[in-house]
């Protein structure tokens, strides 16, 4: 029973996916607290499994029996059942704003497709997390790329269709990308499943180098267009600022981080160290992820519009994760996903507050921000802990996984690296700090009326100040989720 | 003469990257929109290509179960894996046509030029 269990996860995004359209000739209600009470269900198994798996080691799952030669395999590992349970918890606060927020600029009409889609995400987001095998992977990843691509030119706006069909343009070529770097190992080692895979590259790998390597650099890249790891990072600031603000935070929080699950899974369980050091993909990953670090900081600093900011700030984040797996150590792969936890939550709060602001004031220049404070206390509260969680003050989830990273670095020997994070910390400082400053100071203080709280609706406020309370907690308790992480890092045989 | 011997071995191989460059220069350089999709399409193509080649075996016959003992069969499972990526890249055709047909719809212009240009006149106007 408890090896379906995954399976059956996927099958409930599934059903719900399927069940919401019969659902559209009752009020829009049912479908909420639907789809809220099926999310409950698969959080409350995603704990489950967690805790199952740390004690009893990873679930295999054959589909339809075949053997693993042949068939598709998945195997839940303790990285896959933590992110699993990350990105479905994340999904369920969001999800909690998409309903008070009746996902702005959206018609009527389109809020039951609204969620279909958001259903067949995360049926495609767990498949790709579980899945044991190379091709299942790409086909997950096509499933993400079209649903994606609807849910940003869902609103029926002139700017939404250019920046879908650009997103669409470079996920293919991306997805290309990868599927042939899946036909070169395939042309190799005869198998598309990561553990037979892995194992008959590591006795051939010197004899068909330049398969490999060709292989390997396809597949970082089409991973990397996806995941918008720097110089393929053009599609994301205009895709993420015309989505509604609920899919900016899913997409922006979750859906560039599940491409980075699959390149963890493609650099440490199919390569492996041996060839990965031979052909010296570390210094290159290293290098990409300190450019984006600082460019990502730079490209956001002149950015007026904030969501095209927040997305040009998620670019320098990616850096930040993509430089902890690019130390190739047990300690950079958990700095990596303790950060891939953080941001999720900050940059969700951001979008999400953010959102807020954009319902109730209608403005997106940044400069508009002034005084804002005193109209919405709890949003702009939040918006600042996101906020010094970006810049990675102490007492926010932020600052624990800079903490790591830079331990990390030390470690690996590299401490130049810090001089790297820490100046990208500090161009952080330079574009969200004018907007606390001058939405906390600059304004008549005469208008201020103590414990008067903004009157938007409740789901929105609640999800945004569960995720403020979730920055503060990991930022004050990191142990609560680090042991899990660390133990889940050091199955991938890392030094 | 090894040179041409080991072009026409691999000829296969080699047509299959030659179509995916092709593809690619044709999505990257081309300013049409439905030119760029034709090349995302030649470039799905061209990897559908190489994984057909990857499967044959010389001299094999389809994997269809004979009463021969001594016949070899081509490897069926990169057909297999190729018609599901048929589907998938249908999908994304047809899926970025339709957006196509909206843009022209709100702007009147397929043109990727045009196209910045009039993006940029409206966030100016903004």
């Amino acid at each position: 029973m408890i090896n379906q269990l995954p399976i059956i996860n996927m099958l409930i995004f599934l059903a719900t996916a399927l069940i919401i359209p019969l659902l559209s000739k009752r009020t829009f209600k049912i479908t909420l607290i639907f789809g809220f009470i099926m999310l409950l269900c698969v959080v409350t198994s995603s704990f489950f499994l967690i805790f199952h798996i740390a004690e009893h080691g990873a679930i295999l799952y054959q589909f339809g029996g075949h053997d693993s030669k042949i068939g598709i395999e998945f195997k839940v590992d303790l990285m896959a059942a933590i992110i699993g349970l990350f990105v479905v918890g994340l999904t369920t606060i969001i999800y909690i704003y998409s309903c008070g927020d009746e996902t702005e600029g959206v018609e009527q009409k389109e809020y039951g497709r609204y969620y279909i889609l958001l259903f067949i995400i995360l049926f495609a987001i767990l498949g790709i997390i579980y899945t044991n095998d190379l091709f299942n992977a790409y086909v997950f990843m096509e499933i993400i790329s079209i649903t994606t691509c609807s849910i940003i030119s869902i609103k029926r706006k002139k700017e939404t269709y250019a920046a879908s069909f650009r997103y669409v343009m470079l996920n293919e070529i991306g997805s290309l990308s990868y599927l042939f770097g899946v036909a070169l190992i395939y042309m190799v080692t005869g198998y598309t499943n990561i553990d037979w895979v892995s194992q008959s590259i590591q006795s051939i790998w010197q004899l068909y180098s330049i398969n490999i390597i060709i292989a390997l650099g396809f597949m970082i890249v089409g991973i990397g267009i996806k995941a918008a790891i720097f110089p393929f990072h053009i599609w994301l600031p205009d895709a993420h600022a015309s989505a509604p603000s609920s899919s900016s935070a899913i997409l922006s929080s979750i859906i560039v981080k599940v491409y980075i699950v699959v390149l963890i899974k493609l650099l440490f369980k199919v390569f492996k160290l041996d060839i990965l050091n031979h052909f010296h993909v570390s210094t290159i990953l290293v290098i990409v992820a300190a450019t984006g670090m600082i460019m990502g900081s730079i490209f956001a600093i002149a950015q007026k519009d904030i969501k095209r900011m927040l997305g040009y700030s998620s670019i320098s984040q990616i850096g930040y994760i993509v430089m902890g797996i690019a130390m190739f150590s047990s300690l950079g792969l958990a700095s990596a996903m303790f950060h891939i936890i953080s941001h999720g939550l900050m940059k969700a709060a951001l979008f999400l507050s953010v959102g807020i602001v954009i319902y109730k004031k209608k403005i997106k220049k940044k400069n508009d921000f002034e005084g804002l404070a005193y109209e919405m206390p709890i949003t702009m509260s939040v918006f600042t802990i996101a906020a010094l969680g970006m810049i990675g003050i102490p007492l926010t989830s932020g600052f624990i996984s800079k903490l790591t990273l830079g331990m990390a670095s030390l470690d690996h020997r590299q401490g130049y690296l810090i001089i790297i994070v820490v100046l990208s910390g500090l161009l952080n400082v330079i574009y969200y700090l004018p907007i606390i400053i001058s939405s906390f100071l600059k304004s008549e203080p005469n208008t201020y009326h103590p414990f008067k709280i903004e009157k938007v609706p409740w789901p929105m406020l609640t999800s945004v100040i569960l995720l403020g309370i979730g920055i503060l907690t990991f930022g004050i308790f990191p142990n609560l989720i680090m042991n899990m992480i660390t133990q889940a890092a050091e199955l991938f045989g890392l030094i | 003469m090894q040179i041409i011997q080991a072009f026409v071995d691999h000829i296969n191989f080699i047509g299959a990257v030659a179509l995916f460059l092709i593809g690619l220069h044709t999505v990257v350089t081309k300013k049409n929109l439905i030119k760029r999709i034709m090349g995302l399409n030649i470039m799905g193509t061209s990897i559908f290509l190489f994984l057909v080649a990857i499967g044959n075996v010389t001299g094999g016959v389809p994997p269809i179960l004979q009463q021969d003992p001594n016949v070899n069969y081509i490897n069926p499972i990169p057909s297999v894996l190729i018609l599901t990526g048929i589907v998938v890249v249908v999908s994304m055709t047809v899926y970025s046509l339709s957006l196509t047909i909206k843009i022209y719809e709100m702007y009147g212009t397929i043109n990727q030029d045009e196209l910045t240009y009039l993006i940029r006149e409206e966030e100016i106007h903004d």
